[in-house]
């Protein structure tokens, strides 16, 4: 199993001195904490792409790029990459560009985006999200699988004789996982392609989630990909961690009432309930996070939120090192205990370099 | 005998309120009704006040907390609904309307709805029908043609005359849910097209 952290990189003031970093500290932060992210044992980084304030991540393979060239291992991922407004044609290059300089490192999560103003300065219109996210993920997928494309669509410009450069390391397109917070069809698509599923999870209730993997399973099932236990699950988690669960409580909820999305709304310990956010020890981190297993099934990837809402930077590296030494070591060793032997890890470049091999092997 | 499922939204904020006096007259007149058509009601009644936070958490988080989820999907599977709300300012309360708001699309599509109000005086009494009535029109509802409004001036004369619109309202309910098949709820989570017809643009 897959543990890691997902960034939405925003900037956001820190409530308890009401201190602002700038674009350029919140920058210097994200790949710092990306870094630390690989020191402390945690398997991958992904990070939000924005086209509005207040956030600054609106060019991740530059920022992804940066990363992979000081880092050794870590799995540089996108939580989301926009396939609705961005150019799948520019998608297609900048990915696999990164997979080239990371040496296989790279996967993709695809989100449509749900900020309306950001559509029409891209030239589309969030009313036609979903055909969008369709047609043009579609479209990549083909630019990564083959070499020579001719190709017409509604929302860009055809293409004749067109071959996407580079092409995808050892010819393998990096392993996509479609986000979706609801919306059915999206789970339908990575069911479709075979692709893998990413339960948002920390905004919606445990029964929400457990619905939207359940339909992705069972269609993944129908479109012949395995069985539904074989089906790749991510969901993401937010937590925030100190010795004492008092002590967490008392110091993240400034934070916490007056964070975007929930802010002003919802009490902590009401939206602990409702959602899986947990504020507490180590300990109940880990209680909670293997219990998302009995409503999910095992499942290949968890992503922590850690950065959010104006925490420090300081704060944010005291929670990775809490990550790495005490939760996630426990959690590997237990999910693996858990998982039967017919359930896949999440594919790798490497596995699926592997896989490919053998099959060249086979049929020679 | 068959079976029928009523839920009554009240949005009075005083406990005890007129409003939700109104609602339980509605309701217990709309069970006899029903029952002299040979349907058996069943009855739940739900105090907008009880839900208030939720319905403000849903609105600020994007999705209903357990206790709000368990009414939306209560108003969802009725049979008929019977919704009063105070006028205040000329209209329905910022409480019902935020309720309101939070109905997801076509949930109410030809569910049989009586519209009721309570007010200081009858002079609001239209509220009902510029208000109330469009903003149901709007979802899709089968509003009764008899909605009902109790000013203050109601409740201490003669009862006859409100006794005989909240009859009348709630005879026209009972009809309505009676000539119908029971309210069937649709899956969220069910695709309604397949993706090679998404594919196809």
């Amino acid at each position: 199993m897959q543990f890691g952290i997902f960034t939405v990189g925003d900037v956001t003031p820190d409530p308890t001195t009401g201190r602002t970093p700038t674009e350029h500290e919140r920058i210097q932060a994200m790949v710092t904490i990306a870094r630390k992210a690989e020191e402390v044992g945690l398997d991958v980084f992904a990070t939000g792409e924005h086209h509005n304030e207040p956030f600054v991540p609106s060019s991740p393979t530059t920022m992804l790029g940066w990363i992979a060239a000081r880092t050794e291992r870590l799995l540089l991922s996108t939580a989301t990459t926009l396939i609705t407004t961005n150019d799948p044609v520019k998608i297609a290059e900048d990915y696999a560009m990164l997979q080239h300089l990371s040496g296989g490192r790279v996967d993709l999560m695809m989100g449509r985006g749900n900020t309306g103003p950001v559509y029409p300065w891209f030239g589309k219109d969030i009313r036609a999200g979903i055909p969008l996210a369709v047609e043009n993920y579609a479209l990549l997928h083909r630019l990564w699988r083959e070499k020579t494309v001719d190709w017409s669509g509604k929302f860009r410009t055809p293409l004749q004789s067109f071959t996407s450069t580079p092409r995808p390391l050892d010819d393998i397109p990096p392993f996509v996982w479609h986000g979706s917070i609801r919306s059915p069809e999206i789970a339908e698509q990575a069911a479709y392609y075979g692709d893998g599923f990413f339960a948002n999870h920390i905004f919606w209730p445990a029964s929400h989630t457990q619905r939207m993997v359940s339909l992705y399973r069972e269609r993944f099932a129908h479109y012949g990909h395995g069985d539904p236990d074989q089906a790749v699950v991510g969901l993401g988690g937010q937590v925030f961690m100190r010795r004492n669960s008092q002590d967490a409580v008392n110091e993240f909820r400034p934070y916490f009432d007056n964070a975007p999305v929930y802010g002003n709304g919802p009490a902590l310990e009401d939206f602990s309930r409702e959602t899986p956010l947990t504020v507490g020890s180590p300990q109940q981190v880990i209680d909670r996070t293997l219990g998302f297993r009995e409503y999910v099934g095992d499942y290949q990837r968890q992503l922590f939120l850690v950065d959010h809402a104006g925490l420090p930077l300081k704060t944010v590296l005291e929670q990775l090192d809490l990550l790495g030494e005490e939760v996630v070591p426990v959690l590997r060793k237990e999910f693996a205990a858990l998982k039967p032997a017919h359930v896949p890890d999440a594919p790798t470049h490497a596995s699926m370099l592997a896989a490919k091999l053998e099959k060249e092997s086979v049929s020679a | 005998m068959k079976q029928r499922t009523l839920v009554v939204i009240t949005a009075g904020l005083s406990k005890p309120s007129s409003t939700r006096l109104l609602a339980d007259r509605l309701t217990a007149a709309t069970a006899g009704a029903a029952e002299a058509l040979g349907v058996r009601v069943e009855s739940r009644t739900v105090e907008l006040r009880d839900v208030a936070h939720e319905i403000t958490d849903h609105l600020l988080t994007g999705f209903p907390p357990a206790k709000l989820k368990d009414v939306l999907d209560a108003v969802a599977a009725a049979d008929g609904l019977i919704v009063v709300t105070p006028i205040f300012q000329a209209s329905y309360s910022g409480l019902f309307k935020s309720f309101a708001d939070l109905i997801e699309r076509d949930v109410l599509n030809d569910k049989p709805v009586l519209l009721a109000a309570t007010g200081g005086t009858a002079r609001h009494s239209l509220a009902l029908e510029h208000a109330l009535r469009p903003l149901f029109a709007h979802l899709r509802a089968a509003t009764t043609r008899t909605s009902v409004f109790a000013a203050t001036e109601d409740w201490g004369s003669d009862e006859a005359p409100l006794r005989s619109r909240i009859d009348r309202a709630a005879r026209e309910l009972a009809t309505e849910m009676d000539r119908r098949e029971p309210a069937v709820v649709t899956d969220p989570f069910l695709l309604t097209t397949s993706f090679e017809d998404l594919l196809r643009g």
